[in-house]
């Protein structure tokens, strides 16, 4: 087993909409989509980005596209001009997110 | 079989004009559609229009876009979409006209589409009994009512199909939905009805892919950026149905990259629920959705439904929250992190005894945890030889005073704190804080009327 940054099985991008910040999160191959969705919960989420998302986090699922849609209630500290932080927009909340360690039996990647 | 192209010309307010010069010059297209409004530009415009009523729209359309290759769309019958009225929709039009004027476009037709701020209905609507419910936070809407700058309805794409219909050249709105400036001139051209849920849906999407301009086309792009083509000359996005297929590809001559990957990353941005992303046109479900590269930069999408479109309009609320300053100083190698904490805390001291009574206070550290935050690496490891760092302090209040008093206290640090630092970005100054107040109206309250005029 070995633990590694989601960064290296998927990609997404970050959106915001009012203090809501939205992560889609695709495999990069098809193969990571079950490590992704047995790894990357509401819960494992939650525990990632600590005080930094106030509200719920909720995940869909859409093996279609190959990925997930997370969104994340009272993510961005108030929300465009309202946040006090730099990324007041939360453009760099999809790194963040893909900063999450995740864990992978051997031979699975 | 008829196929219709559009492309994106225009990402937000601010966004380069180039792409869409690019379009008009090289690509075949029918339409183009540009997009100037975020969720808080109405506020900003409104805010300038009270300064000075010639303001309150994004002048740039005409100064940087139409006076470029508005000439060349007209002649090579290329139609634009746009919402740049923002809150001064005439002020637009006679900014359009005197441009169109100035060119000798005789006959050029100018279409708007009034009636979507309603700012000045919201004492009617409060005596009604209507509450504005908020989205997002629990609140009473009559504690802003008197500080509100901006009311309004993100409306549908009928009005402006309707100035399509009267041979518009040009169609200006206000608070149009990004994706509805798209679908207009779709359903324009398909004749799909009010009720064609399944096409509108597709006409939406269409306009979701390409309302953000190169974000659709390798811009933003997580997955290999390194592997986008020519971003100096980034290519925005064109969709291009027929009445069975939607393609997303790109004009001819120009960099960018439309790829499974750059499409997907796009397609959920800022979709809360997939199966329920809400138009004011129609309720898209995008959650069997397929993407598939048929060709170099052309990817086709698939399987995408519509359900009825919901029976009230989100209204977006602009409002007058307070005040904030933001505060930076720069330090660098040995021991930045350290120093510029260490600095933090003192102006923090400071202020206590100065006594600032803030209602919130950031402080965070450019180039260690101003973006990434608590999930930032500020271990000892990460730390050690880190060459600069940038301790930044953001202060809030509704009183614009508390907020002015951390401005005096930071450029003595150059000389009264730990060795180094240096003043970044010039004194601060007190800025006003905006927000937003995300509701809901009935459809009936809104009177959208379409316009045209002729030059």
């Amino acid at each position: 087993m070995a633990e590694i940054y989601l960064n290296e099985i998927a990609h997404g991008r970050s959106g915001d909409k009012g203090d809501t910040s939205n992560v889609c999160v695709f495999a990069r191959k098809p193969e990571y989509y079950a490590i992704i969705a047995r790894e990357v919960t509401p819960e494992t989420v939650h525990r990632h980005f600590g005080d930094m998302v106030k509200g719920e986090i909720v995940r869909y699922d859409l093996p279609s596209l190959g990925g997930f849609n997370f969104v994340m209630k009272h993510a961005l500290g108030g929300g465009a001009t309202m946040s006090l932080r730099l990324d007041s927009l939360g453009k760099s909340m999809g790194s963040a997110f893909m900063r999450m360690k995740i864990h992978v039996e051997d031979g699975e990647i | 079989m008829k196929k219709v192209a559009i492309g994106g010309g225009q990402g937000f307010w601010g966004d380069s004009p180039d792409a869409a010069i690019h379009m008009i010059r090289r690509a075949d297209i029918q339409y183009i559609a540009c997009d100037y409004l975020a969720e808080l530009t109405l506020s900003i415009m409104a805010k300038q229009q009270i300064k000075d009523p010639s303001k309150g729209f994004a002048p740039d359309f005409i100064t940087r876009l139409l006076k470029e290759a508005g000439k060349e769309a007209w002649q090579k019958k290329i139609r634009i979409c746009t919402n740049a009225g923002g809150m001064n929709i005439s002020g637009c039009v006679s900014a359009i006209r005197e441009w169109a004027a100035a060119e000798e476009m005789k006959g050029y037709k100018v279409g708007y589409v009034t009636g979507d701020s309603i700012k000045e209905k919201i004492p009617q609507l409060l005596k009604e009994g209507w509450t504005f419910p908020n989205f997002d936070y629990d609140g009473d809407f009559n504690s802003i009512v008197d500080k509100i700058y901006n009311v309004n309805a993100y409306i549908g794409h009928e009005a402006i199909e309707q100035c399509l219909e009267d041979g518009a050249d040009v169609v200006v709105t206000g608070r149009a939905a990004d994706s509805a400036l798209f679908l207009a001139p779709l359903a324009h051209e398909f004749g799909w009805l009010d009720n064609d849920w399944d096409n509108l849906a597709r006409g939406i999407m269409a306009g979701h892919l390409l309302e953000c301009g190169g974000q659709g086309a390798g811009g933003n792009f997580m997955y290999d950026w390194r592997s986008v083509p020519h971003m100096e000359d980034l290519g925005f996005p064109i969709a291009e149905l027929t009445e069975d297929t939607f393609e997303i590809t790109k004009a001819p001559d120009c960099g960018g990259l439309i790829s499974e990957q750059s499409v997907k990353e796009q397609f959920l941005y800022e979709v809360l629920d997939p199966a329920n992303y809400l138009t004011p046109d129609v309720n898209v479900d995008i959650s069997q959705a397929t993407l598939t590269q048929v060709g170099p930069d052309r990817v086709r999408v698939g399987n995408i439904k519509g359900k009825a479109k919901p029976k009230d309009l989100k209204l977006c609320v602009g409002y007058h929250k307070g005040w904030k300053t933001v505060s930076m100083l720069s330090f660098a190698w040995p021991d930045a992190f350290e120093k510029a904490q260490y600095c933090a805390d003192i102006i923090m001291k400071k202020m206590k005894k100065r006594g600032m009574k803030a209602d919130d206070v950031h402080i965070s550290y450019i180039g260690v945890n101003s973006l990434h935050l608590g999930v930032a690496d500020t271990s000892e490891k990460a730390m050690k030889d880190l060459n600069e760092c940038v301790m930044r302090i953001a202060v809030f209040s509704e009183d614009k005073s508390e907020c002015a008093k951390i401005i005096p206290e930071i450029s003595p640090l150059q000389l009264n704190g730990p060795p180094g630092a240096s003043f970044f970005g010039g004194r601060a100054h007190v800025q006003e804080v905006m927000a937003l107040w995300p509701t809901y109206v009935p459809r009936d309250v809104l009177d959208i009327q379409a316009h045209i005029q002729e030059v």
